[in-house]
């Protein structure tokens, strides 16, 4: 029963956008404090790695953006899965906004990969597995947006690129295990080997914690579009007066 | 302090790296303010078109 009204809340918008507005700043304010927090740890109080001395710092830009650019894509296939399923409005709106987030956090992933590969692989480009299949999100991100903007009918625009996103979620397994199902010029995850941790804890928790950030931060700017596409979605509803006086 | 900048040399890679990565952070959130706020002017708009059509 409880699930349900919190099943039925989350596909009204009025409640999701005032929701939104309230949250907002809480999110925005955590992430904020986080993210100063874990760039003095990682840059100032973690010690250098024995391998790749300060470039190894490149882990507290890279990873979260990697992450991220996975994250964001997951949120909106899930997002896109239940519009298409309960045919809700409001996930589909989630899903719209997810998109071009993703999308600069794919752009940030590969560059910030690009920047760490030249001084240690000796290039910035390699066609290896994991880029590329990195580098095919970032495509699946403007095929969504693409068609999107491509198709006029916003219910029509709304199913098919749900589908587009639902299938493309098979990527995101690809790119996360893609490491240790060929043979990678990228390295094995540092955080979690065989369950245990295989950093030092002073470059470990600066790590966990900008992972930390990160996710508040996709919640504060989800928040902040969800509630433009409502607005933009709902034309005339009453409530919108309400929210705008 | 330029030992800090220079990270053992790393530094040329690793500052234009976090430039890029906190950059898009703050762009993001820039962009998403932004529309939000067209949005609402939009939907302002609307609504005021729709009162003088219907009065």
């Amino acid at each position: 029963m409880a699930t349900w009204t919190w099943f039925h809340r989350f596909g009204s918008p009025p409640w999701v956008y005032g929701f939104a507005a309230r949250w907002t700043p809480w999110f925005g304010g955590a992430a904020a404090i986080a993210m100063l927090v874990a760039l003095y740890g990682g840059l100032v109080l973690a010690p250098e790695d024995y391998q790749q001395k300060d470039a190894f710092r490149m882990v507290y830009v890279h990873a979260p953006t990697a992450w991220l650019s996975m994250m964001v894509y997951t949120t909106m296939a899930v997002a896109a899965a239940v519009g298409l399923i309960w045919r809700m409005k409001v996930a589909h709106a989630a899903a719209a906004a997810c998109a071009p987030v993703g999308a600069w956090f794919t752009v940030a992933a590969l560059g910030t990969g690009m920047l760490w590969g030249k001084p240690m692989w000796g290039a910035y480009w390699v066609w290896d597995p994991r880029l590329t299949a990195e580098l095919v999100l970032l495509f699946l991100y403007f095929g969504y947006m693409g068609l999107r903007a491509g198709i006029e009918d916003p219910v029509k625009a709304d199913k098919a690129s749900a589908v587009l996103a639902v299938v493309g979620v098979v990527n995101i397994p690809i790119i996360k295990y893609s490491v240790e199902w060929w043979n990678s010029l990228h390295q094995t995850p540092t955080v979690m080997k065989m369950g245990k941790p295989t950093m030092d804890t002073d470059m470990l928790w600066p790590l966990l914690l900008m992972f930390l950030a990160f996710a508040l931060y996709f919640a504060t700017v989800l928040l902040i579009r969800l509630r433009a596409e409502l607005l933009r979605r709902e034309r005339n509803a009453s409530w919108i007066r309400e929210v705008l006086s | 302090m330029s030992e800090f900048f220079s990270m053992s040399g790393y530094g040329v890679y690793l500052w234009p790296a976090f430039a890029l990565g906190f950059g898009v952070v703050i762009i993001n959130l820039v962009m998403a303010l932004n529309t939000l706020s067209q949005a609402k002017q939009e939907a302002k708009r609307r609504l005021e078109m729709n009162a003088e059509r219907t009065s």
